[in-house]
């Protein structure tokens, strides 16, 4: 069965170019474009390995989405690593502190390091 | 009527405040009034030390202190809404101190400006970071040829964009530094720290585009005991790598670059002398300049930005530091910075 990974993005474009990647890798991939379609998606019985999250989202914004998953006793223990191109200190801080398994600047990483970086989370 | 001198002040758009020689305040002009929100009659006569009463004048007690020391455009945020430039002289009468004038310039409306410039930089370059990881991403992926075969020279063309699209990321990421620093606010993370440390690190770094380079390089603490300071290390490190940086890049191969450490009265002294291509001298009074470049450094570099000194330049002088340098074209450069070994009392520029 192949491991499936959720991304919360909202940047179409984004979104393709690092699903196309994880598909390439043998990643299953689901999509969602903001936190309340990623809880309906997880509610109907999704079970992703590791979810990319963005930050700067509509509707449920990814800080409210990592405060959510990390009270909710059933997908708590799903590493999210943040992929934003927010990168000052303060906000790199507060998604830590809200239980982010790691912090990647989109700008910052080219598909590949990213593959690399998530590796360890499956 | 006869225009007084007492109209003239209180019609002064700056606040004023006189105080005689025991620090008794003996004029308060209108201006000053309104800023504090005191009446005339409340505090005239009082001395500097007893304005506890009246929170908003009393910083003028905390920034001056019962001496009334001078200084010079020192800024302080009254309230949420005022923000004042204060100015503090001695008033002198045949070389004796019989006074002092203390003088609030409102400059609020300019911070706010300045904060809307910083919040426009901040938001504008995360904003650009989107279509340029796109970008990046999208010809990784062409370039990875996962998208079907290039020819040789399509693949030389994709590989320059998708160098001069990540020099844009790390452009936009340097601005964002320098808005931050700029800025000043909460970004400085002061502690006790070995300067030599910091430079080893830096230095380790380096190491092999040095030797890489074919540069000689040298490396001295002339004291024996270095002591530590009072510094942000992140920041200072930023400024030395700079200068290495720098030193690296401007020096041909063969070259030799010499750092030195020591201490030098109440500062700790460090200088970084190599024998590049120096700084045309017409040119020497741009270096700090934000987004500057030497025309002769353009020549040998093309793609670097301008902001390292500048910023290097705010971060020293936000540790109360000096920086400077001295340079020949052809020749070479050294740059030197120093840091006080003591924290200065903050008061006097």
């Amino acid at each position: 069965m192949k491991k499936k990974i959720l991304i919360i993005e909202d940047e179409k474009n984004l979104k393709f170019l690092l699903g196309q990647a994880l598909k390439e890798e043998g990643y299953e991939v689901e999509e969602a474009i903001e936190g309340g379609e990623a809880f309906r998606k997880l509610e109907q019985g999704l079970k992703p390995k590791l979810i990319l999250l963005d930050l700067l989202l509509p509707g449920m914004d990814g800080y409210k989405f990592l405060t959510e998953i990390k009270k909710d006793a059933r997908y708590e223990k799903i590493p999210v690593v943040v992929i934003s191109n927010l990168g000052q200190e303060e906000e790199i801080n507060k998604a830590r502190e809200l239980g982010a398994s790691d912090y990647l600047i989109k700008a910052h990483f080219t598909l590949d390091e990213i593959l690399e970086k998530i590796k360890k989370f499956l | 009527m006869d225009i007084e001198t007492k109209d003239i002040l209180d019609n002064l758009t700056d606040g004023l405040l006189v105080f005689n020689s025991q620090s008794e305040l003996s004029s308060i002009n209108f201006s000053a009034q309104k800023m504090f929100n005191v009446k005339e009659e409340e505090v005239l006569g009082k001395n500097i030390e007893d304005f506890s009463d009246f929170d908003l004048i009393n910083n003028v007690f905390y920034l001056l202190g019962k001496d009334i020391k001078e200084c010079f455009r020192k800024e302080l945020e009254i309230r949420e809404d005022l923000v004042i430039e204060i100015t503090s002289r001695p008033v002198l009468k045949n070389e004796n101190k019989i006074g002092s004038l203390v003088i609030l310039h409102d400059i609020t409306r300019e911070k706010r400006v300045e904060s809307m410039k910083t919040e426009f930089v901040t938001i504008s370059a995360h904003q650009l970071r989107t279509p340029l990881s796109s970008i990046q991403w999208t010809l990784e992926r062409v370039l990875s040829k996962k998208a079907g075969q290039l020819t040789p020279e399509q693949e030389t063309l994709l590989k320059k964009a998708f160098e001069d699209n990540k020099r844009m990321v790390s452009l936009i990421s340097d601005l964002l530094n320098l808005v931050k620093i700029e800025e000043g606010k909460d970004v400085y993370n002061f502690r006790k720290a070995s300067l030599e440390k910091v430079v080893q690190s830096v230095l380790e770094y380096y190491k092999h585009e040095i030797k890489e380079k074919e540069i000689k390089f040298e490396y001295k603490v002339l004291n024996r005991r270095m002591p530590k300071i009072e510094i942000d290390p992140d920041k200072i490190k930023f400024v030395i790598q700079n200068l290495v940086d720098n030193a690296i890049k401007y020096t041909l191969p063969g070259g030799i670059i010499k750092i030195i450490l020591s201490v030098k009265g109440e500062d700790i002294e460090f200088s970084i002398q190599d024998t590049g291509i120096g700084v045309p001298k017409a040119q020497q009074q741009s270096i700090f300049k934000k987004f500057f470049r030497a025309s002769n450094a353009v020549k040998i570099v093309p793609d670097g930005n301008g902001t390292g000194l500048s910023v290097a330049k705010k971060i020293v002088e936000d540790h109360k530091g000096k920086i400077w340098f001295e340079s020949q074209e052809g020749k070479g450069t050294i740059f030197y910075f120093t840091l006080p070994i003591h924290e200065k009392e903050n008061s006097n520029n």
